[in-house]
């Protein structure tokens, strides 16, 4: 957990921020806080309103209404003020596949206004900072994903930004090189800066301090892992292993205290009225159902769990658009 | 249906599919439609008004020996009509000092024995010194000046009681273009060179667009062919620039007076022929670049510099040296901006055009047939 | 949905790779890549990027030309073109027209495969209505959110009904709700007669197969049924529970007995090589934790046996 800062401003406010697109409402009045040193992560579906909101704070979209302050300056007002303090690592890959790894990292260096021996040395650093140490001279495009999107990150933070914004950083990218990435991202958050990330991998958001979950453009959660947990997923959680489970999905849907069931890859999570249901009956029950070895534990809900009783219960923001 | 109607049923089928989708791509795209029909008509406008090569006022100095009643009205002559502006009455030594300040860009020196020798019937040599270092503007004011000599020349006769043969030799004769106007040389040049510019274009986006959009990936994988791809691309632009051939000679009548006087259904094949082939090209570019960047680039030479410089639109070809004019005989431009003049000047049909249009179908047929050969079926 | 079973001849496996081998300059994507597909069975491709998997698929699609090896899907060579009508592609990259409308792009792919109207007609609509894309049909694509876009790529490629479909990362970028959703679209499919061959980096989705490949650097290193590989998965997974996550994951990543560590829920999971756990036990003692064992997943056998190959 990062250590408590003495009291800071917050580094990321939202205040009733809101965005539309002709008729169609992206966000809908969003308000939060971000603290200093804090990995706060952004969830939603696709088409929720995280991308825009990200935007908006990236000094990238003027909101519609509402207001926001990044880094001490306002959204509306100093966008560029915004921008300089800030780094961005959109969900596209943006450079240029044909330089060697370092080569990228100067030019953008460059761009931020960075150069001679100082922009030199700090290339060397963000390097070394995102675990990229023998990779200088290899040719972007030859780069696996994963050490790729490293390099995107290490361009983000060339300018020491207060705060960094991460869009979906390790879409695609294999369990190893994403662990590696959140070891660096980490590491970024003890050192004071500020990391705002959106992403569908559910196991990687525990990571972050505090969590919002966006639906239809509205911030329907806000709150720690756990608290989030405890909220929306109040109930048991049971975890169904074995064979041929799928077959037995709508039967133990049906069961009394049962409210609902959702696979989660060859297993079933399924949601239960405390006192309800026994992991034994449930068993018995997915027995009948047709599915075979089966063995039944309570557990923990995950951020999964959660994601799909905020999202999957209501609305899927299905109308949004990028 | 038997096996090969089915299959060619099928292939129609898929190059509508691909025509339709690539018609949908031009109607939501503002900027293919601005090329194709707007620009042309800019272009147009600003080549036939802004850039016309005929001159007027020539500043023309006069160096007069004679100073008499005859040598003046000889220079009223060359004067009133306005195509020859008087700058000044010099001595023949200053001559180059005019020239060199650009005061004048001819010098008429007539002899001081001029009116003596008209009475006396016996021919009199005018000379002019022009300022040649603008070969152009030379070769006009010489012939201007050749025009009003000749006119002043027939008039002395016609007022002399005796018949005499007029004292100057040279004819120029100038036909199917009495005034000369330069813009009746240009147009039928022009709208070959807009619609070669253009059609180009229009094309060499396309594949190269689906090839970076990464949409071929998807296409190959379906048995979709790739003439089927090529056809159906075709099509669509193919009716938008026959709109702009159409639109081009249309504005060329009524703005510029050029005539018409051919027969419409020649120039229409030939119109057509010339525009498959240059969308093939535009085409062929794009499948062999494969990037959308690279394409416009290589598009844009290979339109521009062919259709300008070798097509006969400015430049004579029969000027050219040996081994240029070989090479515009496998410019298609050089063919339509031929059969164009031919066409709407002096009313030619088939009978005299028909290598012409010979020329121009062999050459969409090849480009076509190469573009879909080289067209890779392979994503690498 | 039902789907018509095609009249197949011979009961040979609807997809062949053997010993696949392609090169780009001087890396191999494919090294040797070697599994099979039988007729209805849904095969997963698992591996991290630059395994190979996109290779494979385009292989498969008759996009590329393979340095050596084989690929076959239905008996034939796809570079041949012999049975494009009855194959359906979703390639990884965007590759619908993103200024046509959904509908556009159904009827487009409809009329490049010859569908006959009234077949396009029905089999549009109910791949509207399972899509749930029936309400934007005359929405741009470029205007749909990332898993409605998968979710009409998906339905573009089965709309000529193909009897082997590739799908190369369909749910890369896709939230956990749309991702059930498009799963469960495949598994009626599959269930309906398709075979169906995926690649996913989600090591969940892994476990959704009939059939899972682990392919690395070109190769399967594995190839079965995932309950099975995971049953024969010799290593150990343990939750650890007690103790400052963030000190815990630090000795833990530097202790050669852990293949891997990641959080689970509050806590950390970590693969333990066999019969260490006494060590690592030790290890995080100090620092107030303790080991518990857990079901290992597919998460956990992708991690060691990679850490292995390395």
């Amino acid at each position: 957990m990062t250590p408590a800062t003495a009291t800071a401003a917050p580094t990321v406010e939202a205040r009733e921020l809101t965005r539309r697109f002709g008729a169609f409402l992206a966000v809908d009045r969003v308000s939060f806080e971000v603290e200093r040193g804090e990995i706060f992560g952004y969830l939603g579906a696709n088409g929720a309103g995280k991308s825009t909101t990200i935007r908006m704070l990236t000094g990238l979209l003027a909101p519609t209404s509402g207001a926001g302050r990044v880094a001490g300056h306002d959204l509306a007002t100093e966008p560029e003020g915004v921008k300089a303090s800030i780094g961005y690592m959109s969900q596209k890959f943006s450079l240029y596949l044909d330089l060697p790894v370092r080569e990228n990292l100067i030019f953008f260096g460059g761009a931020y206004g960075l150069w001679g021996k100082a922009l030199e040395r700090r290339a060397d650093e963000v390097l070394a900072l995102a675990d990229l140490g023998d990779a200088g001279d290899a040719i972007t495009g030859d780069l696996p994903g994963g050490v790729r999107q490293r390099l995107a990150l290490a361009s983000a933070i060339l300018q020491r930004p207060q705060v960094l914004f991460l869009d979906e950083p390790t879409a695609g990218v294999d369990p190893v090189a994403r662990r590696t990435f959140w070891r660096v991202i980490r590491d970024l958050a003890r050192e004071g800066t500020t990391v705002f990330v959106t992403t569908h991998y559910l196991d990687e958001a525990e990571y972050c301090r505090r969590i919002g979950l966006m639906v239809d453009g509205k911030l329907v959660a806000l709150d720690t892992p756990a608290g989030l947990k405890a909220r929306w997923v109040p109930e048991r959680l049971l975890v169904a292993r074995g064979r041929d489970l799928a077959r037995a999905v709508e039967r133990a849907r049906d069961l009394p205290g049962v409210k609902n069931v959702m696979r989660f890859g060859a297993a079933l999570h399924l949601r239960v009225e405390p006192g309800a249901l026994s992991e034994q009956d449930a068993a018995a029950a997915l027995r009948a159902g047709g599915a075979s070895e089966v063995v039944v534990e309570a557990a923990e809900p995950t951020l999964e769990d959660v994601f799909l009783a905020v999202v999957g219960a209501g609305g899927r923001g299905e109308e949004g658009s990028p | 249906m038997t096996g090969s109607r089915e299959r060619v049923r099928r292939s129609l089928v898929r190059i509508g599919a691909m025509a339709q989708k690539e018609t949908i791509h031009v109607l939501r795209d503002p900027r293919t439609l601005y090329l194709a029909l707007v620009m042309p008509v800019v272009m147009l406008f600003l080549f036939g008004y802004g850039v016309t090569t005929d001159l007027e006022r020539i500043p023309l100095a006069v160096a007069d020996a004679d100073r008499s009643e005859a040598s003046r009205a000889l220079v009223r002559t060359l004067t009133e009509s306005g195509e020859l502006a008087l700058a000044g009455e010099v001595a023949p030594a200053d001559a180059d000092r005019l020239f060199r300040r650009g005061h004048a860009a001819a010098v008429l020196v007539i002899p001081e024995d001029y009116e003596e020798r008209l009475a006396r019937r016996e021919p009199v040599e005018l000379q002019l010194l022009a300022d040649a270092s603008d070969v152009s503007s030379a070769n006009q004011l010489l012939s201007k000046a050749d025009a009003l000599v000749r006119a002043e020349s027939r008039r002395l006769s016609a007022a002399a009681l005796a018949p005499a043969a007029p004292p100057l030799s040279v004819k120029v004769r100038t036909l199917y273009n009495p005034a000369a106007r330069s813009a009746l040389f240009l147009v039928p040049g022009l709208a070959a060179y807009i619609l070669a510019i253009t059609a180009i274009l229009l094309t060499t986006l396309t594949v190269a667009g689906e090839w970076e959009r990464g949409s071929m990936e998807q296409l190959f994988a379906s048995p979709v062919g790739r003439l089927e791809i090529v056809l159906g691309k075709l099509l669509p632009y193919l009716v938008l620039a026959m709109l702009e051939l159409l639109l081009v000679i249309a504005f060329g009548a009524a703005v510029f007076d050029v005539p018409v006087m051919g027969k419409p259904p020649l120039l229409i094949a030939m119109g057509f022929f010339f525009v498959v082939g240059m969308l093939g090209q535009g085409l062929l570019v794009s499948v062999v670049t494969k990037n959308q960047l690279l394409a416009t680039q290589v598009g844009l030479i290979s339109a521009l510099l062919p259709s300008l410089l070798l097509s006969g639109m400015v430049f004579p070809i029969e000027n050219m040296p040996l081994p240029l004019q070989l090479l515009s005989r496998v410019i298609p431009a050089r063919y339509m901006v031929h059969a164009l003049r031919e066409i709407l000047l002096k009313g030619n049909g088939l009978d005299v055009l028909w290598p012409d249009l010979l020329a121009v179908v062999v050459f969409a047929l090849l480009v076509i047939a190469l573009s879909t050969a080289r067209f890779k079926r392979r994503l690498a | 949905m039902t789907h018509e079973p095609s009249p197949s001849p011979g009961a040979g496996p609807a997809v062949i790779a053997r010993a696949m081998v392609r090169r780009f300059g001087a890396t191999a994507a494919l090294d040797g890549l070697s599994f099979e597909l039988a007729r209805g069975e849904l095969l997963g491709l698992v591996g991290p990027d630059g395994a190979g998997k996109t290779t494979a698929i385009r292989a498969l699609a008759g996009l590329l030309a393979l340095d050596g090896g084989e690929a076959q899907v239905l008996g034939a060579d796809p570079l041949s073109g012999a049975n494009r009508e009855r194959l359906g592609l979703m390639p990884q990259q965007y590759s619908l027209y993103r200024d046509l409308t959904v509908e556009e792009n159904l009827h487009f792919f409809a009329r490049l495969y010859v569908l006959p109207r009234a077949v396009y007609r029905e089999r549009k609509e109910r791949l509207l209505a399972i899509t749930r894309l029936d309400r934007f049909t005359d929405r741009r694509a470029d205007a749909l959110s990332g898993g409605m876009y998968k979710k009409l790529a998906l339905a573009c490629a089965l709309l000529h009904q193909p009897e082997v479909l590739l799908l190369d990362e369909p749910t890369n970028g896709v939230d956990p709700v749309s991702r059930r959703e498009l799963w469960a679209l495949l598994h009626e499919f599959v269930h309906g007669g398709m075979t169906v061959l995926v690649s996913t980096p989600y090591m969940d989705e892994a476990e959704r197969c009939s059939r899972v490949a682990l392919v690395h650097r070109g190769r399967a290193l594995l190839d079965g049924e995932p309950g099975a590989l995971i049953a024969r998965f010799e290593d150990e997974a343990y939750e650890v529970h007690g103790g400052d996550r963030e000190r815990l994951d630090a000795a833990l990543a530097a202790h050669p007995a852990v293949l891997a560590a990641s959080p689970a829920g509050a806590r950390l999971r970590v693969v333990i090589a066999r019969g260490a756990r006494d060590e690592v036990a030790r290890a995080v003692a100090p620092l107030g934790a303790g080991l518990e064992p857990t079901h290992p997943d597919f998460e956990d056998l992708f991690l060691a046996r990679i850490r292995e190959a390395a």
